[in-house]
């Protein structure tokens, strides 16, 4: 099981291996399936049995040009495009989801390293008291906070606004831990030869410490964008009206009329599609990075 | 942010040369800190009020009914004793349990079969990993929605394609309770096997070369050097990857929510499919029972905690064995 390099390996072997292709197949299977359903007519959806191979192949998911609001036509469909509430529809969506995931992305990666900065290199009386609070709020589970938070954020009157998406997810410890780590290593003599030249510590973190915690920042930046990219809890807690929704808040719902309309499946599909795709074509360009990043802590702890 | 101050500065207070006596030891700690706190301060103020400050409400809440209209009204141990005589509640828990436990080793076996098979540098190997990959980064509620998709119960749903073309009847996955529980481990495991391999390969990749050399002139099998080298010398990813996919799947959520949830039926047929969080979803949000959900959210807690103990606890007693 366990071959050298340079160890020839028993034809039984290659053989025993060929089941794990069918798992390999399996994977690829659900992303075949919703690229295919995103361009089938829904007649060909539900036909039975259904095709491998898209045969009428229409764009009608994504932008039916014959459906008119308000009218019904037989064999037309509102497509993801199309699906819209108060004038708000998918490219609203997908902009506010662009937008708050890259701001959260960004504004939390730049204080925590920041506070990481301080907490190493500029410790101040209280500040490894600090360093033990957030390591310890890692250890609390979301399930405790989401409660308290949703009421603080309706006692604010934030519900259906932009500052209930973005401002209760910025200041996160883990990504401080993160940085701590990688802070340690820089050589003090660094910092301060810095100092002796009369930067302050803004300065030294912004021209001297970020610049060299850059892989760091493309490390953990990828899964807290991940993460937020696919946030749906909390939005659904927060966001009521068409405005602010996210898009998993509208896949979810569009999921949620799968249930009793299966001939939605096609638009589903495609704003599967639409959601997907660009997380398949960014890790498609940089695979090291989204592994290295994903993978984070798994073998350095 | 840019306008910072860049150097500890007093403007306020005038400069005195530093050990006068004068000195009260505050402004010897703001001149020296006080601009590093000032900082900071951003990052600290949300971090109090949206990461500490709830741990203390959450903890107070547990203890009160509170239906989020009114002012919340101390109840002592109510909650608690209510949950713990709510069949529901242990419905919920022996689901989560039995699909972590499923959930986690089947993860770990295949991700280990898997970097086994796939763990080298040949191109087509590294292309298979990302295969694997793939669902850790187009992941969420995008590829749930497909997966409903796939299991739904028409024939023409892909699962009830293949099982005719094994001469199986069509099946409601969706609407079976004894299909949910499968159908939410599947997806799971579909899931994060991928991510178990790519860390089973960096695991393994760190391995020292010369241990499987000089094991294979001592003439130790393949099989004899996985069981005695890898598995042994794996064993603090082995662990992490136990801890971290047993938490993780402890907490799931949008899984179930997505494939089974309305307002209706939260848990799926027959509560089938209800897990710790969904029931905690359903008493605090549905219900807007925000005191009870409170409590459900330390109970989870604490077996989380407890399952992280003692997952350490053994991995410690491995090692010195």
């Amino acid at each position: 099981m366990q071959a050298l390099p340079n160890e020839k390996v028993g034809w039984g072997w290659t053989v025993a291996r060929l089941p794990l292709l069918i798992l390999v197949i399996s994977v690829l299977l659900p992303y075949y399936w919703m690229a295919i359903g995103s361009f089938k007519t829904v007649p060909e959806l539900v036909q039975q049995p259904p095709t491998f191979i898209v045969e009428n192949p229409t764009l009608q998911n994504f932008h039916d040009p014959g459906f008119k609001e308000g009218e019904n036509r037989p064999g037309h469909w509102a497509g993801v495009m199309q699906r819209q509430t108060d004038g708000k529809g998918f490219l609203h969506y997908y902009a506010n989801s662009l937008v708050i995931t890259l701001f959260v992305t960004a504004l939390s990666l730049l204080a925590a390293s920041l506070v990481a900065f301080v907490l190493t290199k500029r410790p101040f009386p209280g500040s490894r008291f600090l360093f033990y609070m957030l390591l310890a709020s890692m250890m609390v589970p979301w399930e405790v906070t989401i409660i308290p938070n949703f009421i603080m954020v309706t006692d604010l009157g934030w519900i259906d606004s932009y500052k209930a998406l973005m401002v209760p997810g910025l200041a996160k410890a883990f990504v401080v831990f993160y940085f701590r780590q990688m802070m340690l290593s820089i050589p003090n003599d660094l910092i301060d030869a810095a100092t002796m030249d009369g930067a302050g510590t803004f300065r030294i973190w912004w021209s001297v410490v970020l610049p060299l915690t850059r892989p760091g920042l493309a490390a953990i930046g990828i899964p807290v964008a991940i993460a937020e990219w696919n946030n749906f809890l909390w939005p659904l807690l927060v966001i009521n009206d068409s405005a602010h929704m996210t898009l998993p808040l509208m896949l979810g719902k569009l999921a949620g009329n799968l249930t009793y309309d299966p001939q939605s499946a096609g638009v589903l599909m495609a704003a599967s599609m639409a959601v997907s795709l660009p997380a398949i074509a960014a890790f498609l360009v940089f695979q090291k990075q989204f592994i290295d990043g994903l993978t984070t802590g798994a073998l350095k702890g | 942010m840019s306008t910072a101050p860049t150097r500890p500065s007093s403007d306020s207070t005038e400069r005195p040369t530093s050990g006068t006596p004068r000195d009260s030891r505050l402004l010897v700690f703001l001149r020296k800190h006080g601009a590093n706190i000032l900082l900071i301060s951003p990052f600290l103020a949300l971090f109090a009020v949206f990461s500490i400050w709830p741990v203390f409400r959450s903890a107070y809440l547990s203890f009160t009914d509170y239906h989020a209209t009114e002012a919340p009204v101390w109840i002592g141990l109510d909650n608690y004793v209510e949950l713990f005589a709510d069949e529901r509640f242990y419905r919920a828990l022996g689901n989560t349990v039995t699909y972590m436990l499923v959930v986690s080793l089947l993860a770990v076996v295949l991700g280990l079969v898997l970097a086994l098979s796939f763990g080298t540098q040949k191109r087509w190997h590294q292309w298979i990993r990302i295969a694997f990959f793939l669902p850790s980064v187009a992941g969420g509620v995008g590829v749930i929605s497909v997966w409903k998709w796939l299991a739904n119960s028409e024939p023409y749903g892909l699962f009830n394609t293949i099982r005719s073309w094994f001469g199986l009847d069509p099946v409601r996955f969706l609407g079976d309770p004894a299909w949910a529980q499968p159908l939410l481990i599947a997806l799971a495991v579909w899931t994060v096997m991928g991510y178990n391999l790519v860390i089973f390969v960096a695991g393994m990749r760190s391995i020292p070369g010369d241990l499987y050399e000089a094991a294979a002139l001592d003439g130790a099998s393949p099989v004899q050097r996985f069981f005695h080298i890898t598995l042994p010398q794996l064993r603090p990813t082995l662990l992490y990857v136990l801890i971290t996919g047993m938490i993780g799947s402890f907490q799931v959520f949008y899984e179930p929510y997505i494939l089974f949830g309305t307002v209706d039926a939260i848990g799926g047929p027959l509560d089938s499919a209800l897990m710790l969080v969904t029931y905690l979803f359903d008493h605090g949000f549905h219900q807007l029972n925000l005191g009870y959900a409170s409590a459900v959210a330390w109970v989870l807690t604490t077996i989380l905690f407890a399952l992280t103990m003692i997952n350490m606890r053994l991995g410690r007693a491995n090692e010195g064995a």
